[in-house]
């Protein structure tokens, strides 16, 4: 009886494995066939000239398993509220708000297959969320950030439109993954709009922001 | 034939020279690629992230009186070090550690064409 418990069990975790596996093997075909075309997944980063920032259609995802929260990319790829009020790479044009959507099905299984794309530059479980009094002095005051990102203060919008979005940014980005970023940005995006403060700010200031970014 | 030689190595050195990415910097592309969000594309200070939250408006540069009181070397000091380092705003961002010097050398000439002025 005992034996026949754990192997129903053993076979339960190997279905689920398997089941798991195949969704994420469904979701990178999915991806191939509907976002690959604005959306790149085999890092590391390939620009090396402005030119090649401003060719691609999307943001590259070589990195979405370290960057994004699962439950918020599942429920994004269904209602794909935007995220930068411009159009990508547009200082004209205005985000129109026309990615994709997609169903329930396939949006767990592009999420199961972005959220194994993650970057070793990321160390997992460094940062919390955290109202940071000098991470907001230098997010809103001694640094540009503002200038280009949007976020919200007692539900009142401030800041620039060039940069995505920060409103929401506790649900949607991994507090881990923001310091990563500025620490190191030219492993995730050698091209960008976005200075480089890797060397303006110190190690702990760099986290105080990203963990103050995280409350957003 | 010496000169020749000499000929057809200048026309080599001028062909390598202008094949090589590294060294044409286009200066348009990189002020409307990293500037023009807060200085606008015209270089007019109207770039799409001023708003209500700038308490001064980025610096306008088509106009000449105020770009003739900047040496080229102060132009090129707030690009690298940003607004703070001269006690202007700190929404200007340090581009010392993105741009490289040659980037920085064509932005200050293509502020000089916007302004069409040079320093007094």
């Amino acid at each position: 009886m005992r034996l026949s418990s754990i192997t129903t069990f053993l076979v339960a975790v190997v279905l689920a494995a398997t089941a798991g596996n195949s969704l994420a093997a469904g979701g990178n075909a999915l991806f191939k066939k509907n976002c690959a075309s604005c959306h790149y997944t085999d890092g590391p980063a390939k620009e090396k000239t402005i030119a090649d920032q401003l060719a691609k259609k999307g943001p590259e995802l070589w990195y979405a398993g370290s960057k994004f929260q699962k439950p918020w990319l599942l429920a994004w790829l269904q209602n794909p509220i935007p995220i930068r009020p411009m159009k990508y790479n547009s200082l004209t044009e205005k985000n129109t708000g026309d990615h994709p959507k997609l169903s329930a099905g396939d949006a767990a299984a592009v999420t199961d297959f972005l959220m194994a794309l993650t970057s070793t530059e990321v160390k997992a479980g460094m940062l919390n969320a955290k109202a940071s009094v000098m991470g907001r002095k230098i997010f809103i005051k001694d640094m540009p950030c503002s200038g280009c990102h949007a976020y919200a203060i007692r539900g009142e919008i401030h800041g620039g439109k060039s940069g995505p979005s920060l409103i929401g940014a506790s649900k949607r980005l991994n507090p881990d993954w923001i310091y990563a970023y500025m620490a190191n940005i030219k492993v995730f995006k050698p091209v960008r709009d976005m200075p480089d403060f890797s060397g303006a700010l110190a190690t702990n200031e760099l986290q105080d922001v990203a963990a103050y970014v995280a409350t957003f | 034939m010496s000169k020749f030689v000499i000929s057809a190595t200048l026309l080599l050195g001028m062909a390598l020279c202008a094949s090589n990415p590294a060294q044409a910097v286009d200066a348009k592309q990189v002020f409307e690629f990293y500037c023009a969000q807060c200085h606008g594309l015209k270089g007019d200070g109207k770039g799409i992230n001023v708003g209500p939250d700038f308490a001064t408006d980025p610096r306008n540069f088509t106009i000449a009186k105020d770009m003739e009181k900047r040496t080229d070397a102060d132009i090129e000091g707030v690009i690298k070090d940003g607004g703070h380092s001269i006690s202007k705003s700190p929404l200007m961002p340090p581009w010392g550690a993105t741009l490289s010097a040659e980037e920085v050398h064509g932005l200050v000439g293509y502020i000089r064409k916007l302004c069409q002025c040079k320093a007094k």
